[in-house]
């Protein structure tokens, strides 16, 4: 294997301009084009990867061992191999191919794994909501509990914002011209109830 | 089966079976309404999240100020009253994603969106409508 890996046109979280993105032993870099600023991550931050179809193309979401998450969009889908390969080799991690839920159902199972709340649909993560995104949280209801997001101006891109246009943290709902701003889930009740409380309804 | 003892049944709906079938503007991060898959495609943290014309109940635009907020709300248990809630569910004790707020300058834009699922919501109805009548 050659000492680096490039990728052109991708996109490091949210961001507006495309970039180059280079895998090397000792980590990855991503710069976006017509630009000097290099964003760079270190192999020992690696701690797991997975591979999905995301908007624009395949991407590599990373966990930090910090919990935090890097996003990498726009690979084809012929990149997978190499990218596991480089996975594997240079950073002892295993890029897990992860499949989305298609079906286009709103009921299934939440889980809340390190970083993100996963809403799962017949065991298919469906989407994903990291927990640096939620502004506010709030009991909207009996059985509705609403998810707040911080929108920002699409100028206003955060921490990373020199990165070509790349959402820093809170910021990735104002990535696109329509900015998620709330969600709300129903989730049954599971309080037990005295039978004698339940009599009057 | 006009005799009021009747039960729905929940009946399998499916959005898309491969990524592939995904409309190529998904890579804008925008919503996109599939007529022909009958599907609102939702961007959820970078991600287009499709939702079948089945699970959802109604769409809604508001203003305030230079901004313009759609509501998309979805149908899960215990909403409404009465007819509404005889509404049948595959899984009533699953969670369920209620509902989901955008906001835009592009107000022109929500306008025509929320006209292009409330029609196919009807279209939607009206095919459930005519297939239960051929049933009958």
């Amino acid at each position: 294997m050659a000492a680096m890996e490039s990728f052109d046109n991708i996109y490091l979280d949210l961001s507006k301009d495309s970039g180059k993105c280079r895998f090397a032993e000792n980590g990855l870099g991503w710069k976006p084009s017509g630009s000097s600023n290099t964003f760079t991550l270190d192999a020992g931050d690696i701690a797991s990867a997975q591979w999905s179809r995301a908007a624009k193309g395949y991407e590599v979401k990373i966990l930090k061992r910090s919990s935090e998450i890097v996003h990498l969009d726009g690979f084809q889908e012929e990149d997978q191999a190499r990218l596991v390969k480089i996975f594997k080799n240079w950073y002892s991690a295993n890029l897990e191919t992860k499949e989305h839920a298609l079906r286009g159902w709103n009921w299934g199972k939440t889980e809340f794994s390190k970083a993100e709340l996963v809403f799962n649909v017949q065991n298919r993560p469906s989407f994903e909501i990291p927990y640096s995104e939620i502004s506010n949280t709030n009991l909207a209801g009996r059985n509705e509990v609403a998810i707040e997001f911080a929108a920002s101006d699409e100028a206003d891109t955060g921490t990373n914002g020199h990165l070509g246009g790349a959402r820093g943290r809170g910021k990735k709902s104002g990535a696109g011209k329509d900015q998620m701003v709330e969600m709300r889930f129903y989730i049954p009740g599971v309080t037990t109830r005295k039978e004698t409380e339940g009599e009057d309804a | 089966g006009q005799n009021g003892t009747e039960v729905k049944k929940f009946k399998k709906f499916e959005s898309y079976k491969r990524e592939n079938q995904f409309p190529p503007k998904v890579r804008n991060l925008e919503i996109i309404v599939d007529q022909k898959n009958m599907t609102v495609i939702l961007p959820v943290m970078g991600r287009p999240v499709p939702f079948h014309i089945n699970t959802i109940k109604n769409a809604s635009k508001n203003d305030e100020g230079e901004w313009s907020f759609l509501r998309i709300n979805f149908l899960s248990p215990g909403q409404g009253v009465g007819r509404k809630d005889d509404q049948p569910f595959e899984d009533a004790s699953a969670q369920f994603v209620r509902s989901l707020t955008f906001r835009s300058l592009d107000g022109d834009r929500y306008d025509e969106i929320a006209t292009q699922i409330s029609n196919m919501k009807k279209e939607a109805t009206k095919k459930e409508q005519a297939k239960k009548d051929m049933e009958d």
